[in-house]
This record gives structure tokens, C-alpha cells and sequence, in this order.
């Protein structure tokens, strides 16, 4: 087991490295100016240039990726162009508040994904099967952004009953949870976000679970005179590690934020900062996030395969 | 007071000072704790409450002095947190704004030396941080952001105050509340061109280390209001600074906030909400919807150029009878139509309350004229290319304003192609200017037209040909050049204004651009917020305003 | 953006299933026949079958101009003079809009999933089949590609290049070739260690002749659906960097793109607004039935 797991380990550290250049080239494969965001629309070249200079920008590609390479290996990922703070410190205040909404999005919706799915998929066929299903598709059918837009529509400007838009008076430094008149932030952009991940748990619970009941030991079971509220039991544990698979995957992908969603909201988290940085050309920023969410994605990725093969030995793969 | 307590208690959490730096700034606060107790009084008579601005701009303008973000950022936080040697008299809305004194009281250039311009210093003003603001600071300054020797030059203040700078040779203290400036040419503009440039605290700069990064997040100037937080990406907050050297401009607000929202239905939806009690530029079909829950839009001309900067090299735009041709295609009613109300029609560089505007030729909608013309030029169809962008810093609504200019110019025998890019494409192709893109005609990029160099010399001048200046096409016209440099040599105002009337008549009779608009910069407040005057500018003062609770 | 876990839920969903051992006698005549007696795919087929032939023949049918614009008739209600779902903010017709917004949205729905299965298909049924050395050099630079969330990658890329309907498909399909590839190799390796091609290898059957007539056949099955399940996801994600602004250009009508612009209007008409997420919205929901449909009808074992 230890083996297994330091070999698992050990075979992300290419993959990072993989992470690291894709995320470099990216940047560069891209027309224009880097420094366009400090840039007045009036410049001229010889100010460009004198300002590349002072930036680094000047030097060749593969000496900037090795500089940038060794930077970023001591947890130096630079500063960021337009507001000189420091990239890391950039991308965690995003992340934390990326976080903020998962720490929402994923409990409600892993908990409604999952009932939704277990009811669905212990009745095949009958109402609360077709309503699950036709529910679960719609989530994963919808445009997300385009829901939030009718939720701020609807509650914000028609009923005035929840903000549409950032974190509130306190930003995100002093951004108090248990306080109502902060926390009414969070509403639209947690249901927003939790819609897809909603259908998605479903539809994957659902297809585990009736698989599970088709098999023989349930048939054993009931012909050992069990409960039927017994063996619903024993079907949902049996269906649980395929679940949990899908739930590492939505987990990952909740703490990479949603672009489109935090846009909606200018919700200033990962996906959000990283939209920015696009806008603004401001390449270390854009190196520094697509870099941080990607490794962020690897070791969740690692976990859940951990996890796995510690449930369910027989999935260990090479 | 509550004020005192925020004062002291909310500092950002990131980037603390240590060390002797805490302690001065303990002493700061300790400071505003009086000093607010001292606004107390005035803010009781004056209704105080906070203002919340919902701005245009992407992200929070930078603190360091001369900001970012455009115009936007200077009339928010620039223009608030500092002061120029030379400010804008925003006082009035019913005629074009001009400078007045700011940290310097009085500026004239030298009798001897046309190409020295000296200018004498206010006295007993002080830095938020306590300093005193002598003359080495105006020359630290300019090595902050001019002398890329000079241990504190910043590249960032370098770019943004570069292209005010262009003709600054050197400057020279003569005594403590007299500085000397050097240019390369006799300059009658300089006191327009140095009011741009804003002076920072040399005290807190040595504080933080010439750490520009912690400057930002403690920033100190002398202007009417004080550095309170600021969250990055998210909120900036300033409150008065009742200290400040002019008594009659110390903000009748307790506290203004200011939040990135370059959306504008994120902008409206925010108003409607009750989440900022004003908003910059609302979108002009939201304004009804807006009216009806009993918001005031203001609005006022300012001067600003919606327009197209031609190709004078090569294409169609060469001639004289096409370019007008394009002038007189324009149905520009309609665009106002399409922007509720919310422009003022465009058929010169300046809008008419310009004191230069004079009585240039105009070119109002006479579509068979325009057919006319193009025949007569030998271009019909008359093909062209205009690069545009989707969205950006005074650019209005550019896609559906395009759309409309497309089709009124095809009415009359154009074909126009739009070549759509972002807004930083267009800003490359504005930079380098018509060598490297020979191909497209027109570019759409709106300009400010707030002094005489950015209304007209910039785009005529020979000098300022791009990549070195903003004129993108390579207009060049010797009578042009010459007039120009009258002008610069010309230190007599009203002589001056004549001399510029002239430019601005000949640039109609060029056909210079393709005037379309100016903006009305709109901007929607809630009824609660009082005594807003909208100057005729770029910028605003936001003192006079008080929010009830 | 969590569109595209759907991604990872339908791939995870494949490695569960075995595909078909072998393609037995009647394998498609069965298809068919369990098809014939779904009547929901059939169905939102049909809804499909009517959204692609309404956008081929968008300019048979359109009522109007989708670039004519009219500065009086802008924003303007259902049925106003004859424009049955109202005018946009220029005075477009929205209904031609929607109907040559679909030619777009779908183009770069499907355009990017059929790249994708074309050449992740091949990468992974020369890895599975040849394995080694060269499965494992194509499956390990897919990894790389793999630990990024999908959704940054493809904003990462479209952005990077700036935007415009090729850069959107470029990037789009750069986010579909590593799952597409996993499952083609996934079911390619399966497949190799049955019995029966050891069979026909020892007849001596040619190494093309084993992949053309007994590989590809297994593979294109599980390629297929899973290639059909993502055409909604696709769908989803182009319109979404039309909407950030990464994605197709005005004025071209793309119904992401619609959705943006027509998003300062909604205070004018709203429900006009609202109309292009109802395209996507549907088109996208029938596309995931009609694959949900198709995957029940393939799979042996049920």
C-alpha cells in the first residue's frame, strides 16, 4: 500500500512539471503586450520599451521561463503587473474566497445530489425516478451564468431581498460568515454554482445505486428475509465508493471556481482573477493561477484515487 | 464618534508595517482620532453619510500617485487621495472647466527664458502623514516618475505620467517654496500638462522603502481625502481629510467608497439594490428602468471625442471629398436615438463650449452630398476597413454604435468592414501607429479632449506621429506644424485661444476625423445623495456631496 | 466553471461500463430495435433533428435579415410588426438571429467534439493497441493536459489567442482530445486481451486488418457515445466564452454572445433578453437526452 501511494506520488511530479510549462508557453503563444495594463492608452514606443526593461520582459523566452521556473520552485511567483502585489498572495486571497463558496456549494450539493439520486435510483421507473431524472438532466443542461442573471433579476433588483453583486461592506479580509449581512452574499452565487454538481450527483448516484440493487446479493439478502429498509442500506454503502469518485471530481472542480459564475457576481475568486488576468495581460498573474488551480487539481485528483484503492483495493492502477 | 473607530480599528490585514513605521502610524491614527472628532462638528451641520460609487473601471485604481485605470481612475482616486501642482476648477457646470491653483499658488515663465517656467509653492500644507510639503518634494517627485535614475523612479508612474512629461527637460528648487521647471521647447501648455502630474509623499515613500507594493496599501498625498483601506480587486474606502488646505473643499461626506464594476448591468443592478447609492455610466436602456425607482441621472457635455482617427497614408481616406464624404453620411439623431438621449450629437473635435471651438465648418447628415463626393473622389463603392473595439475605457457602447455607423456610411456608398478586437488589440494598433497596419482605414478610439495638446495639437501635429505621439494616420500639413508651434510660443491666453480657435476650424475644414459623439457621462444616484455639481470635465469634485442615512 | 465536470461524470461513468465483448449478429438490428421503443429519445431526437435542419436552413426560413438593423424598431416586444420573438438592441429580428445563432452554437458544438474524437480516437486506439512505450508516452502527455480544471484551460487558451469562433474551436477541442483519447484507450486495451484477437492473430490476420475489422468495431461504439454525451457540454462552453468575450465576434449571431449584449437590455424586455439561454438551454437538454437514450440503447448488458 505504501508503495502504491509513493508511487502515485511520485508520478505527479512530471505531470506538475508538464503543468508548469503548458502554463508558461500558454501566456507567450498569446499576440500582443504583456505590459498593456500599465500602459496609458497613449504611450509611446520608447516608453514600452523603457518599461519592459524595467519589468524583464525584454529578455529571451527560454531565460524567462528558467528564472520563472526557479522562482516559482521556491514559492516566488512573482508580482502582479497592475497591482504590484505579489502573485501568491494574489492567488491565495482568491482562492480563500473560491473556497468560501465551495465550503457552501459542496455540502448542499452533495447532500441533494445524493438523496435526490438514492430515491431515484431504489424506485426505477416510478414517479420520483422520472421526476429525479428529468430534475438532474435539467441541472446539467442549464447555463449557469445565464440562471444567475434571472436570480439577480428576481431577487435583487424586483424584490430587493439579496445583493447582486461582490462580498459585501467588509470585502473578503473581514468577511464574516455567521453574520447575516454578510453572508446574504453568498446565497445566489452557492445555488448558482450548486445547480450542475446537483445533476451531476444525481444522475451518478441514480446509475450506481440501480446498478447495485441488479446484482445478486441483494436478491441473497432479501431472500434472508432482510428489511427492505435493510438492504436499501447495504445497496447505498455498496454504491458509495463510485459516488465518492464522481464527489472528488466535483470537489476539485468547485475549489477551481467557476469563472462564469463569479463573473456573473463579481465574485472575486480564482476564476474571476483569473478572467481578469486575461483582460489585463497581466501574465504572472495568469501564470501564477492556471498554475497554483492546476496543482491544486492534481493532488485532488491523487486523494480521491488514494482514497479509493484504500475502499476498494481491486481499482489500484499502475 | 464612530468615524474615530473605524479609523482605528479597521487597518488592511495584508502588507502591516513593522517597526517605527507602526508607530508613526499609530500616530496617525491617533491623529484622525482628533481630527474626526474635530469633522465631527462640521459633518453634524453638513448630513455627512457614505458615499458608494459603483466605477466603470476594471479594478481599483492604483494608489501610487498618478493612477491607472484612465481618467476614471484620476477623478476617484487620483484627483482625492492627491493634489497637482496645477488643479481643475470643477466648481461650476455651466461652462468648460480650467485650471486654478493647486500646491502651487502662482506660475509664470521666466522673462528671460522662454523655456523656463517657475512656479511658487503653497505654504503651510501637509502630507497626511504630517510632513510638511516643501519644494524638494516637487523634485523628488518628478524623479519618482520622470528620472529613471533616481532610487525612487517607478516604472508604473513612469507610464502612466510619460505622456505629460514629453517636454519636461529638468527641475530646479530655487527655494523652499520655489521650484523651476526646465523644457526641451518653449512650452505655453506646461501648467496644463504638469496639472496631471501628482505629487505623492516622499516621507511615507522612505517609510515603506520605496516599496511601492506597501506604499500602495498605506498611500499618503495632501489631497481632500485620506487613505482609510483599501481591499484589492474589491473596495477602496477614503474619508475626509480635515486638514486639507482648502477649507471649502473638505468632503461633506463621512466616507467614500469606491468598488470596481466594469459591468453595466452588474453597475445597475447594484444601484437597484441598494448596494451603492451611485453609479458611473449606466447603461442608456437601463435609465428608464432606473428613473421609475426614483433614481437622477445627471448628465453633462464634457470633452470628450467619440470618433475615428483616418488612414493619411494610404486608402480611400486620403482624399479630402471622401473624408467629408463620411462627415456628411452621418445621420448622428439617430445615434442619439440609440443612445436614449444620452450624447451630444458630434461635428468637431471639441464639443461648442470649448473656448476654442470658434465656427468650424459643419458637417451635419446630407446623404446625396456624401454620394456626391464620393463620386466626385472616384471611390464608389468606397471600400474601407475600421478597426473597432468590444468594449473599453470611453468608448460608449461601441458595438451597436458601430453597427449604426456601418450602415448609415453603406446608405451612401461606403463598404465598411469592421475588424472587431478587444480592447487592448485596438490599443496595439492605436500605439503603432499606421506603418504597421496599413490596411485598415479608420481606427474607433475615443479620445479626451480636455487641454488643448490632447484636444487638437496631438492628432495634427507632425511631431507626434505614431509610435511616438497620437497621431495614427501621419496627418501632416506644414501650415499645421507652423500654427502649432505658434501656439507653444504664444504665453498670452487670449492670444492663445485665438490661435487655437484657428487649429480647431481647420481641422474641420481637413475633415480631420470622422466626428460622431460626445459623451454626456451620464451617471445615476440615488435621491438620498445631495449636492453633486457635475462639471463640464473628466473629473468631479465629490466633496460638496452628502448622503442621507 | 463546473459545466464541464459533466465532462468527468459521463468519462467516469464509461470506465464502469465493459464495453460490448464482441459485436454479435444483429448487435445494431438490437440497437434499433430497443431505440424504437424509447419514445422519449425519439422524441428530443426529433427536437434535435428539428434545431439542426432549422439552422442549415436558417436563410430559407428566417423572416428576416439577422444583420438588418432599425434604430426605431430596437428592443422591441413579441410579435411588433411582424417579428415574431421581438427585436434586440439594434433592431435585429430576434427570431433570424436565433435561427443563424444556431448554425454557430451548433458548429461549435459538434465541430470541436468530432475533432476531438477523430484524433483522440486514433492516439488511443494506436496507445491501446500497440501499448508500451508509445501508450505510455501519448497517455502521460495526456495526463499533463488532464490536471488541468478543463474549463481554465479552455478560457486559458481562447484567451490566450484572443478570442474569434477558430481560436474558441481550437481550444475547445484541445479540452475534449485527453478524455476522448482515455476512452478510446480504455476500451482499445479491453478489447486487445480478449481472446479473439488472439485468435485472428494466430490465423495470421494483419496487424491493420485486426485493428480495422475487430478494434475499431468494439471501440467506436463507446467513442460515439461518449463523443454524443459531450456535444451538449460543448455546447454549454462555447456559448460561455461568447459571453465572457472570448468567444465568436460581433455581429455574428452565436447565442452566448447574444446573451452578453442583450444583457444591458433586460430591463427593456426582459423576456426577449431571456430568449438566447432558452436556446441553449433546450438545445443542450435534448442533445444530453437524446445521448442518454443512445448509451442505454448500445450497452449489452442491460
Amino acid at each position: 500500500m505504501i508503495r502504491y501511494i509513493l508511487r502515485r506520488i511520485l508520478y505527479a511530479i512530471p505531470i506538475a512539471f508538464g503543468v508548469s510549462v503548458v502554463c508558461f508557453s500558454l501566456v507567450y503563444i498569446a499576440p500582443g503586450d504583456p505590459l498593456q495594463t500599465v500602459m496609458p492608452p497613449d504611450a509611446t514606443a520608447e516608453t514600452i520599451a523603457i518599461v519592459k526593461h524595467a519589468y524583464g520582459f525584454d529578455k529571451p523566452l527560454p531565460i524567462q521561463f528558467l528564472i520563472w521556473l526557479g522562482n516559482v520552485v521556491t514559492g516566488d511567483f512573482g508580482v502582479s503587473i497592475s497591482t504590484r502585489r505579489p502573485v501568491i498572495l494574489e492567488v491565495t486571497d482568491a482562492l480563500a474566497n473560491t473556497s468560501l463558496l465551495a465550503l457552501f456549494a459542496v455540502p448542499l450539493s452533495f447532500s441533494i445530489g445524493f438523496a435526490m439520486g438514492a430515491a431515484a435510483g431504489c424506485f426505477p421507473g416510478r414517479w420520483i425516478d422520472r421526476i429525479v431524472t428529468g430534475a438532474a438532466v435539467v441541472g446539467v443542461s442549464l447555463p449557469n451564468y445565464w440562471l444567475g442573471i434571472v436570480l439577480v433579476i428576481f431577487f435583487s433588483v424586483q424584490y430587493m431581498l439579496l445583493p447582486a453583486t461582490g462580498m459585501g461592506p467588509n470585502g473578503s479580509t473581514e468577511f464574516h460568515i455567521l453574520q447575516w449581512s454578510d453572508a446574504r452574499f453568498l446565497v445566489l452565487p452557492v445555488i448558482t454554482l450548486a445547480m450542475i454538481p446537483i445533476g451531476i450527483l444525481a444522475r451518478t448516484t441514480r446509475a450506481a445505486v440501480a446498478e447495485v440493487r441488479n446484482q445478486d446479493f441483494v436478491q441473497t439478502l432479501r431472500a434472508k428475509g432482510l428489511s427492505e429498509w435493510a438492504v436499501t442500506r447495504h445497496v447505498l454503502k455498496n454504491a458509495l465508493p463510485q459516488v465518492m469518485a464522481v464527489m472528488g471530481l466535483q470537489f476539485g472542480y468547485l475549489l477551481g471556481g467557476s469563472i462564469l459564475v463569479e463573473t456573473v457576481f463579481t465574485w472575486p475568486g480564482s476564476g474571476f482573477l483569473l478572467s481578469k488576468a486575461i483582460i489585463n495581460r497581466d501574465v504572472p498573474v495568469l501564470q501564477g493561477t492556471i498554475l497554483t488551480l492546476s496543482l491544486i487539481f492534481v493532488a485532488t485528483n491523487l486523494i480521491v484515487d488514494l482514497l479509493q484503492s484504500l475502499i476498494d483495493p481491486r481499482i489500484r492502477r499502475g | 464618534m464612530a468615524l474615530g473607530n473605524h479609523l482605528i480599528l479597521r487597518r488592511p490585514r495584508s502588507g502591516r508595517l513593522e517597526g517605527p513605521a507602526a508607530l508613526i502610524q499609530r500616530s496617525i491614527a491617533m491623529l484622525a482620532l482628533a481630527a474626526s472628532v474635530m469633522l465631527a462638528g462640521i459633518a453634524a451641520q453638513a448630513g455627512g453619510g457614505t458615499l458608494t460609487v459603483g466605477m466603470t473601471a476594471g479594478d481599483l485604481p492604483a494608489t501610487t500617485g498618478n493612477p491607472d485605470q484612465g481618467f476614471e481612475g484620476y477623478r476617484f482616486v487620483g484627483y482625492n487621495l492627491y493634489d497637482s501642482l496645477v488643479l481643475w476648477d470643477l466648481s461650476k457646470s455651466d461652462k468648460a472647466t480650467d485650471i486654478k491653483p493647486g500646491l502651487a499658488t502662482r506660475w509664470q515663465v521666466d522673462k528671460a527664458n522662454p523655456k523656463r517656467w517657475i512656479f511658487e509653492l503653497r505654504k503651510g500644507v501637509k502630507w497626511h502623514d504630517g510632513c510638511d510639503f516643501t519644494a524638494d518634494d516637487v523634485v523628488w517627485n518628478l524623479g519618482y516618475s520622470a528620472d529613471q535614475k533616481s532610487p525612487q523612479f517607478n516604472p508604473a508612474q513612469f507610464a502612466q505620467s510619460r505622456s505629460y512629461l514629453g517636454n519636461f527637460a529638468g527641475v530646479t528648487k530655487i527655494d523652499d517654496h520655489i521650484v523651476a521647471f526646465d523644457t526641451k521647447v518653449p512650452d505655453s501648455l506646461f501648467p496644463y500638462e504638469i496639472s496631471y502630474v501628482l505629487m505623492i509623499s516622499p516621507c511615507r515613500a522612505k517609510e515603506v522603502k520605496y516599496n511601492w507594493a506597501n506604499y500602495a496599501q498605506h498611500p499618503s498625498g495632501t489631497g481632500p481625502y485620506r487613505f482609510d483601506r483599501i481591499v484589492p480587486h474589491q473596495r477602496l474606502e477614503l474619508v475626509p481629510n480635515p486638514a486639507y488646505w482648502d477649507k471649502t473643499r473638505i468632503p461633506k461626506q463621512d466616507r467614500l467608497v469606491l468598488i470596481p464594476m466594469p459591468e453595466a448591468s452588474t453597475r445597475t443592478a447594484a444601484l437597484l439594490a441598494g448596494q451603492v447609492n451611485w453609479i458611473e455610466a449606466p447603461s442608456p436602456d437601463a435609465v428608464d428602468r432606473l428613473k421609475a425607482a426614483g433614481m437622477r441621472i445627471v448628465t453633462n457635455p464634457y470633452p470628450h471625442n467619440w470618433t475615428y482617427q483616418l488612414n493619411f497614408v494610404k486608402g480611400p481616406f486620403t482624399d479630402k471629398r471622401v473624408r467629408q464624404a463620411a462627415n456628411y453620411a452621418l445621420n448622428r439623431s439617430d445615434m442619439k436615438e440609440l443612445l436614449n438621449g444620452l450624447m451630444l450629437e458630434g461635428y468637431s473635435t471639441v464639443p461648442p463650449s470649448t473656448p476654442y471651438y470658434g465656427h468650424p465648418l459643419l458637417y451635419k447628415y446630407d446623404p446625396d452630398k456624401a454620394t456626391a463626393l464620393l463620386k466626385e473622389g472616384g471611390c464608389l463603392p468606397c471600400k474601407v476597413t475600421f478597426a473597432i473595439s468590444t468594449s473599453g475605457s470611453g468608448q460608449m457602447q461601441p458595438l451597436p454604435m458601430n453597427e449604426l455607423v456601418k450602415s448609415q456610411m453603406e446608405a451612401v456608398g461606403f463598404q465598411v468592414t469592421l475588424d472587431t478586437m478587444d480592447w487592448n488589440a485596438l490599443l496595439d494598433v492605436t500605439r503603432a501607429g499606421v506603418d504597421k497596419y496599413p490596411d485598415i482605414n479608420a481606427i474607433n478610439v475615443s479620445r479626451q479632449t480636455q487641454d488643448p495638446f490632447n484636444a487638437l495639437i496631438r492628432h495634427v501635429w507632425t511631431k507626434q506621429w505614431a509610435p511616438k505621439g497620437s497621431n495614427w494616420g501621419h496627418y501632416s500639413n506644414p501650415d499645421v506644424d507652423r500654427l502649432v508651434e505658434q501656439i507653444y510660443g504664444e504665453f498670452d491666453p487670449a492670444k492663445r485661444v485665438a490661435l487655437l480657435t484657428n487649429l480647431n476650424e481647420k481641422i474641420n475644414e481637413d475633415a480631420l476625423l470622422i466626428f460622431v459623439a460626445h459623451d454626456l457621462n451620464p451617471r445615476a444616484m440615488s435621491p438620498k445623495v445631495h449636492g453633486f455639481v457635475q462639471a463640464q470635465s473628466w473629473f468631479q469634485d465629490l466633496t460638496p456631496v452628502s448622503v442621507e442615512p | 466553471m463546473t459545466d464541464i465536470a459533466a465532462l468527468a461524470d459521463r468519462l467516469e461513468a464509461f470506465e464502469e461500463q465493459a464495453p460490448p465483448a464482441t459485436i454479435v449478429r444483429g448487435y445494431w438490428q438490437s440497437v434499433f430495435d430497443r431505440l424504437r421503443h424509447d419514445p422519449v429519445t425519439l422524441a428530443f431526437g426529433a427536437i434535435v433533428l428539428l434545431i439542426v435542419l432549422a439552422a442549415v436552413f436558417a436563410p430559407l426560413i428566417a423572416p428576416f435579415d439577422p444583420y438588418a438593423e432599425s434604430i426605431i424598431g430596437r428592443l422591441k416586444p413579441f410579435g411588433w410588426r411582424g417579428h415574431l420573438l421581438g427585436t434586440d438592441e439594434l433592431g435585429r429580428d430576434m427570431l433570424s438571429r436565433l435561427l443563424f445563432g444556431g448554425r454557430v452554437s451548433l458548429l461549435m458544438g459538434v465541430v470541436p467534439v468530432l475533432i476531438a474524437a477523430l484524433i483522440g480516437g486514433v492516439l488511443g486506439v494506436v496507445g491501446g493497441f500497440v501499448g508500451g512505450r508509445v501508450n505510455t508516452a501519448i497517455m502521460r502527455t495526456m495526463d499533463v493536459f488532464y490536471a488541468f480544471p478543463s474549463v481554465l484551460l479552455a478560457v486559458a487558451i481562447a484567451g490566450a489567442m484572443g478570442g474569434g469562433i477558430g481560436n474558441g474551436m481550437l481550444a475547445l477541442t484541445l479540452v475534449f482530445i485527453p478524455p476522448m483519447c482515455r476512452v478510446a484507450e480504455t476500451a482499445t486495451t479491453q478489447i486487445r486481451a480478449l481472446d479473439f484477437i488472439e485468435a485472428a492473430r494466430a490465423t495470421g490476420a494483419k496487424t491493420g486488418t485486426i485493428i480495422r475489422y475487430h478494434v475499431l468495431g468494439n471501440v467506436l461504439g463507446p467513442v460515439f457515445i461518449y463523443a454524443s454525451s459531450l456535444v451538449s457540454v460543448s455546447i454549454l462552453l462555447a456559448s460561455g466564452l461568447s459571453f465572457l468575450g472570448l468567444g465568436v465576434r460581433p455581429p455574428i449571431p452565436d447565442w452566448g454572445l447574444m446573451l452578453s449584449t442583450l444583457r444591458q437590455s433586460i430591463y427593456v424586455v426582459p423576456f426577449v433578453c431571456a430568449l438566447p439561454g432558452v436556446a441553449i438551454f433546450i438545445t443542450s437538454i435534448c442533445f444530453n437526452l437524446v445521448s442518454d437514450g443512445l448509451r442505454a440503447a448500445m450497452d449489452v448488458r442491460m
